[in-house]
């Protein structure tokens, strides 16, 4: 029983993870039908620069003094403007990369493959900069541990189950309740009489990546707190995978990426809790194939029509 | 002259689709352009409302005035916005995926006048009681004829003083047709919406505007009052049959 309990939180977590990454590529699917294949990197971009704006502010460079920053001052810090600093790397991804493509009529297949090469571009480009060695996150929180009998759970672990959650709140808001939300969801359906509501597409576009963007940083941060070892390809796979959750979820829809990522993790944790933990990744994607082949259109989604 | 279009020549890709054409609108008037498909008149109408690239033509000579200033360097979107000029395009092209409601929310996004929003949307719903009773439900599962009327109900919505209609007729029968252009005269009359109607049926085009222009393979070959127009004979022969 507390075996389970302790996977659950540990599924939350991970699913947590996924969701906040997932939710980017179905943003950005939602709106634009493009898999944004550098997402998952954008998301190692946000560790990044969460790793450079904190070692910053604990005065390694110089210029501020050591110490003169609390570890819950400098996180204070670091979330905006990591999120901040992450949207505008989307953003100059969808504005030297995707516009051009898109405003020359290109098929968006030509968009994919140039989505594929942006995240390559942004792995190796982090190799060339900062080299192969990895880097060590520093630890900013104290870490408070609640036992409940063999239970325990750390504050960083609730942070980061609740920062999803509160993301996925907000962005469900955002898509359904107000104008721009609505804009984002009539431009995958028709872009041709967008401008003619007098919306201006192109600040749409933008928008929507700043927000993908920006809750990738997040991740980006809340996961080098939890695993504080960076390199150029940590996001590779947990960008495969949460963009596996958002379509299995139903890509394009809010609630199916934020249910997808935590299915995910659970059936994740569930296959290591009874069999060899090797055989994580093979039992996990198996089970996911399966739901695709009983529900193409994943979860959430309906063939070809509300996407987001 | 409310618009102005004057000496137009417009491509798309290499191929120079309108000739040098030359009409306008005045405040208040229902303008029609007829013609056969291919005529050029689609593209009219995409050329004013400044479609972008890779949809839109490209003007390679002339002038589009808006009470006597070009408008051709303003983006689309505030062709809507500041200058109220706003199409129902053919094909309908709602957002299917939204409700009836939402698609006239959305088309409110870039008004400035909130205070008349309200308003303007129960006077919608008074010229279209059908969509007030389907209000909620997505709307692409309108009927076509409901379809239209929310296409001209979002054109409404979006602050349109000038309407731009293409081909507003098509896919109706007769009877909502007719029903359909006696609603845009109650907007051309209440609300004193000037209208410019791009459309294959002369016919009922011309029973509807005041005055017309005959667009031929991207020229104007005629122009005059609708009762001149409908009495010329090579128009008679040409688009009224016989």
């Amino acid at each position: 029983m507390e075996i389970l309990v302790q996977n659950i939180f540990n599924a939350l977590q991970w699913g947590s993870f996924y969701a906040l990454i997932a939710l980017g590529y179905t943003l950005v699917y939602g709106v634009l039908l493009l898999i944004n294949f550098a997402h998952g990197d954008i998301f190692m971009v946000g560790a990044y620069i969460a790793f450079f704006l904190t070692t910053f502010f604990l005065g390694e460079y110089g210029v501020i003094a050591p110490g003169s920053l609390a570890g819950v001052t400098i996180l204070m810090l670091a979330v905006p403007l990591t999120m901040i600093l992450t949207s505008m790397v989307g953003v100059t991804l969808e504005r030297v990369a995707y516009r051009p493509l898109r405003d020359k009529g290109a098929h968006r297949l030509y968009v994919v493959i140039t989505a594929l090469m942006c995240g390559l571009i942004l792995e190796n480009g982090n190799l060339a900069l900062l080299g192969a060695s990895r880097k060590k996150f520093p630890e900013l929180l104290e870490k408070t541990v609640w036992t409940f009998g063999n239970v325990s759970v750390t504050n960083l672990k609730v942070m980061v189950i609740f920062a999803a959650l509160l993301v996925f709140l907000f962005l469900q808001f955002v898509v359904t309740r107000t104008k721009t939300g609505m804009a984002m969801r009539a431009i995958s359906y028709d872009k041709f009489a967008i401008p003619l509501m007098g919306i201006p597409i192109n600040n749409i576009i933008v928008f929507t990546f700043i927000l993908g963007s920006g809750f990738a940083g997040l991740a980006g941060l809340l996961f080098a707190m939890s695993y504080p070892i960076l390199e150029p390809y940590m996001g590779a796979l947990i960008g495969w995978k949460a963009f596996i959750a958002a379509v299995v979820g139903g890509i394009g829809d809010i609630r199916g990426a934020f249910l997808g990522g935590f299915l995910l993790a659970f059936v994740e944790i569930g296959v290591v809790a009874v069999f060899p933990s090797t055989l994580r990744d093979l039992m996990a994607f198996s089970v996911l194939l399966i739901i695709l082949w009983w529900k193409p259109t994943g979860l959430f989604g309906i063939a070809k029509t509300t996407k987001i | 002259m409310l618009l102005s279009v004057k000496n137009l020549h417009v491509k798309y890709g290499n191929i120079e689709a309108l000739h040098g054409i030359s009409f306008d609108i005045d405040e208040g008037e229902i303008v029609t352009l007829i013609g056969a498909n291919g005529a050029g008149k689609s593209t009219t109408l995409h050329t004013i409302t400044r479609l972008p690239p890779p949809d839109g033509p490209r003007v390679t000579e002339g002038e589009i005035l808006f009470k006597g200033q070009s408008i051709l360097k303003i983006p689309a979107h505030k062709i809507v916005s500041d200058l109220h000029i706003t199409l129902a395009p053919e094909g309908r092209h709602i957002f299917g995926n939204l409700t009836v409601l939402e698609n006239l929310t959305l088309a409110t996004y870039a008004r400035k006048d909130r205070d008349n929003i309200p308003k303007d949307l129960q006077r919608v719903f008074e010229l279209f009681p059908r969509l007030e009773e389907r209000r909620k439900q997505r709307s692409e599962s309108l009927s076509g004829g409901e379809q239209q009327m929310l296409a001209v109900g979002r054109a409404f919505m979006s602050g349109g003083r000038i309407l731009l209609l293409d081909e507003p007729s098509m896919g109706l029968a007769p009877l909502l047709m007719y029903e359909k252009f006696r609603t845009l005269k109650r907007l051309n009359q209440e609300e004193g919406i000037t209208i410019l109607l791009v459309e294959q049926n002369a016919r009922i085009a011309l029973q509807f505007a005041h005055r017309g222009y005959v667009l031929d393979t991207g020229e104007i070959v005629a122009q005059g009052s609708s009762a001149q127009l409908t009495n010329d004979p090579d128009v008679k022969k040409a688009y009224l049959g016989g």
